[in-house]
């Protein structure tokens, strides 16, 4: 089956990490998802177009193994087919959810934001791990309102992230100082709250974040220092009420060390997780865009929030085979 | 131009300053030997005030100097350079007892401690996994693989970040120091502090491989142990760094303190010892405690008056 260049470009947006954070992830994915409906070119006709929308979906979810925020971007777009009863409400419906999600999307950082800066008290130091555009709206809307006077963020190996939270921070005028990642323990001392954002939140209120959150939650932990998460309901993870373990991808030895070190040194192994799991014990709250959360009571969001995919989940845990049962 | 101190790790600074010295000694004139002396001295408070065993060296040398002048000099210099490298050997070799066939072990950085310890595991044929940090800023975590593979070790290179990730997997920690202080705390390469802290929340072993001269006497008497931070350029990755944002800041610590709670034991050339032993050990080495040991200031005080007053 051939797909739209738009939608193929997307995809490959997001494998290639050109495409990056779990809320970005998500938009870019809805909004594949209408760019495939727009630019369909076949049949007219109702189960045929399921059929290729099912593929748009398959092929999406595919790019990334661990984005939960991915599936349940794709998931809401698709399960707007299910009530369709003709090609033409099929391909509406799908652009109809796709910008809603968008849209809402938006404003749960919106809110997340004048939620979280409430959390922080004035004249305060806020460390930050890698780059997260909900947890930056959080810090920079503190800083507007002097909660925040100072923010250290950690560079973030191997990709660097870190470098671009430290200008998107500066964008909205905040003080900004970077620390490599071994020196979290050390700058401790220094910070009154950690606010990091998430990839994926467990069925628990285990956080699946960027590599090295975890021990960044731990020295805050021994510090006394409070961790939020600033987490949009979509990166709550559906399939791990149903005991999925979250598989953290191991990316490219490249990221780290360069190709001619490599083949210089066969009998190194680099090993590259992207993700690492910070237990709920070391998180004060998840800030959602329906206020603030215990990290253990993220099964309340699950349920209530998102409902609707824990029908289509029931019967299997293979997410990809889901996607067809979710439009039946 | 003398290279920068900064890629040397503490014990390599030890033998580099100890060789430049016992040069400097053979031509046999006193206001040489105490210019470069007091030049060596004044660097390392400058550049690497942590690194103990290097400030010691100096303490001993300059002690000497003072009592004796250039008298037999250079074979107490040579004396202390097969002392320094035997001790360092010692305590790698009671290191290495702690470990066993089939254990994973992880470190960082790239100390000669810890190198030696790997030449001995080796040498005693013990089958190690080893997991290396790649220990920014400065990266010797690779160096470390790379000699690590090349003893033939199976190596795992990792980012800083992934400590905690891989803890799980691990059997022990290994590290070397800069500076053990009096209550048993030490300076170390930054990161070793969140590497013990993961450690001792996994329920692993941490053991720092470090002979006594790398105890800070000053600490006895409340000083604090310096920990010096370094420049923006430490962290800056050329092939990704091209869009530097103008007004870029960034705070560099070299090195970081481990409290004694998170080490289980010491690896000196005297043996394991508990951290929170360190005086215990002191006074068995010098008969009492506090020991008696000159002040370097007030050595190098006196060397300045006498040769350059």
């Amino acid at each position: 089956m051939s797909f739209p260049q738009k939608v193929l470009q997307i995809a490959n947006d997001i494998k290639t990490m050109k495409i990056r954070g779990a809320g970005k992830i998500a938009r870019s994915a809805a909004e594949a998802m209408k760019e495939a409906a727009l630019d369909y070119s076949g049949e007219a006709d109702l189960v045929a177009f399921k059929k290729y929308m099912v593929n748009v979906a398959k092929l999406l979810v595919s790019t990334r193994p661990t984005a939960v925020s991915l599936p349940n971007a794709v998931i809401y777009v698709l399960k707007s087919l299910r009530e369709a009863t003709s090609f033409n409400e099929a391909r509406n419906n799908v652009v109809t959810y796709a910008d809603a999600f968008i849209r809402n999307s938006y404003e749960a950082v919106r809110r997340i934001s004048e939620i979280g800066a409430k959390r922080i008290k004035e004249g305060s130091i806020v460390l930050t791990h890698c780059h997260s555009t909900t947890a930056v709206e959080v810090i920079a809307r503190a800083y507007r309102e002097g909660r925040v006077i100072k923010v250290y963020n950690t560079e973030t190996r191997p990709f660097l992230q870190g470098r671009i939270t430290f200008a998107h921070l500066r964008k909205y005028g905040v003080p900004v100082v970077q620390i490599p990642d071994s020196a979290v323990r050390y700058i401790m001392n220094e910070v009154d709250y950690v606010v990091v954002g998430a990839d994926t939140v467990t069925s628990n209120g285990a956080v699946v974040n960027k590599i090295g959150t975890s021990q960044v939650a731990l020295a805050a932990k021994e510090s006394r220092v409070r961790v939020y998460v600033a987490a949009e309901s979509y990166k709550f993870s559906p399939l791990t009420l149903v005991g999925e373990l979250v598989k953290i991808e191991f990316r490219d030895p490249e990221e780290v060390v360069s190709r001619e070190w490599l083949s210089k040194h066969p009998g190194v192994q680099v090993l590259n997780p992207v993700f690492d799991v910070t237990p709920p014990e070391y998180i004060d709250a998840i800030i959602t865009e329906y206020g603030i959360l215990p990290p253990q009571a993220a099964i309340l969001i699950l349920i209530d929030k998102l409902g609707w995919t824990l029908d289509s989940i029931k019967y299997s845990e293979n997410i990809l085979e889901n996607l067809e049962r979710i439009i039946e | 131009m003398e290279k920068s101190f900064r890629r040397f790790t503490g014990s390599e600074i030890v033998f580099d300053t100890i060789d430049q010295l016992i040069e400097i000694a053979k031509i046999n004139d006193p206001a040489s030997f105490s210019e470069k002396l007091i030049e060596k001295y004044e660097r390392i408070m400058i550049e690497r005030p942590s690194s103990m065993a290097v400030l010691n060296i100096l303490r001993n040398i300059a002690s000497y100097f003072v009592e004796h002048g250039l008298e037999g000099l250079v074979d107490h210099l040579s004396k202390l350079r097969s002392e320094y490298d035997a001790m360092l050997w010692k305590a790698a070799d009671i290191a290495s007892r702690r470990v066993t066939s089939g254990e994973k072990i992880l470190t960082n950085s790239n100390s000669l401690a810890i190198r030696r310890l790997l030449k001995l595991l080796k040498d005693q044929g013990k089958d190690v996994e080893i997991y290396i940090t790649e220990s920014k800023p400065g990266k010797e975590g690779i160096l470390l693989a790379e000699y690590a593979e090349s003893l033939g070790f199976r190596v795992y290179l990792i980012v800083d970040s992934a400590v905690r990730f891989f803890m799980k997997n691990i059997n022990k920690v290994f590290v070397g120091a800069e500076a053990i202080a009096s209550n048993g705390a030490i300076v170390s390469k930054v990161g070793t502090s969140l590497i013990a802290l993961a450690a001792h929340e996994a329920r692993k072993r941490v053991f720092v491989v470090a002979p006594s001269m790398k105890f800070s006497y000053e600490t006895i008497y409340g000083e604090l142990l310096k920990v010096p931070e370094g420049s923006i350029e430490l962290i800056l990755e050329p092939e990704r760094d091209e869009t530097l944002p103008g007004d870029f800041t960034a705070r560099i610590p070299l090195y970081d303190v481990t409290p004694p709670e998170y080490i289980d034991a010491i690896a000196t050339q005297y043996g394991l010892i508990a951290p929170q032993a360190i005086p215990l050990l002191l006074r068995s080495i010098y008969g009492s405690y506090p020991p008696f040991v000159p002040s370097l200031h007030e050595l190098f005080e006196k060397i300045k008056e006498k040769y350059h007053g």
